[in-house]
């Protein structure tokens, strides 16, 4: 793996789950567990590396400490007498802020998986096969077999197909790592086809689908390109103006905020979630019998179509009528094609 | 229910800590009245000689988060005294709590991992994976960061999902409305879960078809209505098959073939020449490989005039049908007169 340059940024991927707090007791339990191990390897470690290393609060970290300090077993005695307690350098804990353990009760080690745990990311790995970051297989398997030895009880089976790698993706890190901008001609869902020049940024995913964030050189804005949509992708010589990690990417894939076109959608309840990306967080969704009414935000009908006319049945255009229209004329267009071909 | 009794109470995580913390202790292991008595968080609350039904119950549910966390907790059943729960003993073996010794990771498999768990970060198993994570992070070793960023999702939209990997892994029969491709209405059916699997990005399900008794594989996205969870367990020695689900999608994929005219220079061909397994052939046209000849039609309706269906009939006629389908639902409403005069113009 080539050395990432030198940048005082995380590159662009998007922050793991709120840190702010843990929402269960047992995520807390979770926390506990491995914090415990990590403490004793580390022998001396500060609250704010030991945060960062988890990717939780300062705040977090010296709440579980406080805990683990005054925590261990019943003892002999059933009384939690000194020794049977967890301790810890008390003074250097609150006046420098940093955490060693003096003594130890029952726990040293890191807890194994749960089946569901394995599961969850053997099928990740197993998904992640399509980015060039994937080791080879021999090391992969090697890699899963760790996870599923290192599970109290066998991984649940949970699998997703193996994908090829992607190509694409193997130019697009190899112009990240040069410092260089792409080029691809992109067909919108319009059916234009136009030549861009691109600053890659991120590479995000949803299930099957690929799409590259970046700055949009032909557009002078940050867009989502879907891999699948891209062809004649080249590295060009051209160094980038803006590396990942230099601009700010939200985790929606589309924002529909800034978007003119309100369309009204009649779907049926347990198809909401075909709407996908399209359906903002929170979109009003009235009941109206036994279907529910969704608007969604677009710059133009000419995507939506393409989903409507796939959902036949599902889904239904309400408002406005030109929407209907446009829907209506898609699919009228391409059944007439299977007429003609009846008649000659 | 309120804890009244004593000074503040004892928060939830301390009580489930102290409780691991003393089953990892003992080695003869514990009655559930030592725990009670003695365990912190449990200890403030019990009654000597007295009712306590509600710390039992209490006690109960804290085992299976626990347990849920992948921690072995077990009971052991003294051979004197069967049949007495009273007697039972309750510990978690350490050698069968720590992670096996051998087990390390290298940075480069932190980073994966990161990234694999990262992709769950939404809706099912997200809890799962971040407790995976941490327990990752214990090890202290430092990923090294992709080059490039990297924000991976694998969406389960399907409601069906969170049922059934918690019937797969408590081995529970589950009871589910089934609406077969080209049927019109809906049948009930009662599965033993095998596995779970996402093959060309549809989640399916594999199991054992009690009415019928053999394995079936049904689409998650073709369930509708709620999963019933039943109380009826089942015997599943089966190893690896999630492994031969997937072989046996991928075997249908392979064997069936669609041939399309997609119109050059469209997002249709752009799509579909970049889609895994196709073909050009020699005149243009494309060779599609696909497991549901339903679904595939739903991919292909949505491109509308851009792409034709060459063959197989069944698939030509099932495009046919859904883009009636959607012609007739998108009538205009009232049209006006002029609008009338203007379209009877048009056709």
């Amino acid at each position: 793996m080539p050395k990432q340059p030198e940048s005082p940024k995380q590159p662009g991927s998007p922050k793991q789950p709120k840190s702010s707090g843990f929402v269960h007791a047992q995520d807390k339990l979770a926390f506990l567990l491995s914090l415990v191990p990590y403490l004793l390897d580390r022998d001396r470690v500060s609250v704010v590396d030991a945060a960062a290393h988890f990717q939780v609060s300062e705040e977090q970290v010296r709440e579980a400490v406080r805990l683990i300090a005054v925590s261990g077993v019943p003892g002999e005695t059933s009384q939690y007498q000194h020794g049977d307690l967890f301790d810890i350098a008390w003074d250097d804990f609150e006046q420098s802020d940093e955490i060693q353990i003096t003594h130890r009760v029952a726990l040293d080690d890191s807890p194994r998986f749960s089946a569901r745990e394995a599961a969850a990311l053997i099928a990740g790995l197993q998904y992640l096969q399509a980015v060039p970051e994937t080791l080879d297989s021999a090391v992969h398997s090697s890699l899963m077999a760790k996870l599923a030895r290192g599970s109290s009880e066998e991984p649940s089976q949970v699998a997703v197909a193996k994908s090829e790698a992607n190509a694409s993706l193997v130019t697009i890190r190899s112009a990240v790592a040069g410092g260089l901008q792409i080029e691809f001609d992109y067909v919108g869902s319009r059916g234009e086809r136009e030549h861009r020049v691109v600053d890659p940024l991120r590479i995000d995913s949803n299930n099957e689908s690929w799409y590259l964030r970046g700055w949009c050189h032909t557009r002078q804005g940050i867009r989502t390109f879907r891999l699948d949509r891209m062809a004649d992708l080249t590295v060009t010589s051209n160094p980038n103006l803006y590396r990942p990690g230099d601009l700010a990417l939200s985790d929606n894939l589309f924002d529909g905020s800034g978007e003119t076109l309100g369309v009204v959608l009649e779907v049926h309840p347990a198809a909401v979630s075909l709407l996908g990306e399209y359906l903002a967080e929170g979109a009003p969704q009235l009941e109206r019998g036994a279907v529910v009414q969704a608007t969604v935000r677009v710059a133009h009908i000419h995507g939506l179509k393409r989903l409507i006319a796939s959902l036949p049945g599902i889904v239904r255009v309400i408002e406005p009528p030109e929407a209907r229209r446009a829907v209506h004329d898609w699919a009228a267009e391409a059944l007439a094609a299977y007429d003609d071909s009846v008649t000659s | 229910m309120t804890e009244t009794r004593g000074p503040a109470p004892v928060p939830v995580e301390e009580r489930l800590f102290s409780l691991v913390l003393a089953l990892l202790a003992t080695e003869a292991g514990l009655t559930k009245n030592e725990i009670l008595s003695t365990v912190q968080g449990y200890r403030q609350r019990y009654v000597f000689a007295g009712d306590n039904a509600s710390l039992e119950r209490q006690f109960e549910r804290d085992k299976d988060d626990i347990r849920e966390l992948g921690v072995p907790l077990e009971t052991i059943e003294p051979i004197d005294e069967s049949g007495n729960n009273q007697h039972l003993r309750y510990l978690i073996p350490k050698g069968a709590y720590d992670l096996p010794a051998d087990i390390s990771f290298s940075p480069e498999e932190i980073a994966l991992l990161n990234l694999a768990a990262m992709a769950w970060r939404e809706g099912s198993l997200s809890r799962e994976s971040r407790h995976a994570l941490l327990k990752l992070r214990s090890l202290g070793v430092e990923s090294i960061e992709p080059v490039l960023g990297y924000a991976p999702r694998i969406r389960t939209r399907e409601a069906a999902f969170d049922p059934l990997t918690d019937a797969l892994s408590r081995r529970m029969l589950v009871r589910f409305a089934y609406l077969k491709p080209g049927d019109l209405s809906p049948r009930e059916r009662t599965v033993a879960p095998l596995a779970l699997v996402q093959h060309e990005g549809r989640w399916h399900i594999t199991g054992i078809d009690q009415q019928i008794g053999e394995p079936r594989t049904f689409l998650l996205s073709r369930i509708v209505g709620p999963v019933t969870r039943t109380r009826i367990p089942f015997e599943n020695d089966a190893r690896g098959t999630a492994e031969t689900a997937l072989r046996q999608l991928d075997e249908i994929w392979a064997a069936n073939t669609a041939v399309v005219r997609a119109r050059p220079s469209s997002d249709a061909q752009t799509r579909l020449v970049n889609r895994r397994g196709s073909i050009r052939r020699p005149d243009g046209d494309l060779t599609l490989h696909y497991t549901d000849l339903h679904l595939l039609a739903d991919d292909l309706s949505g491109f509308g005039p851009e792409v034709f269906v060459v063959s197989p009939p069944e698939l030509r006629a099932a495009v046919r049908r859904r883009l009636e389908l959607t012609v007739a639902t998108h009538q205009p409403v009232r049209p006006t007169a002029e609008e009338e005069a203007g379209r009877a113009e048009t056709a």
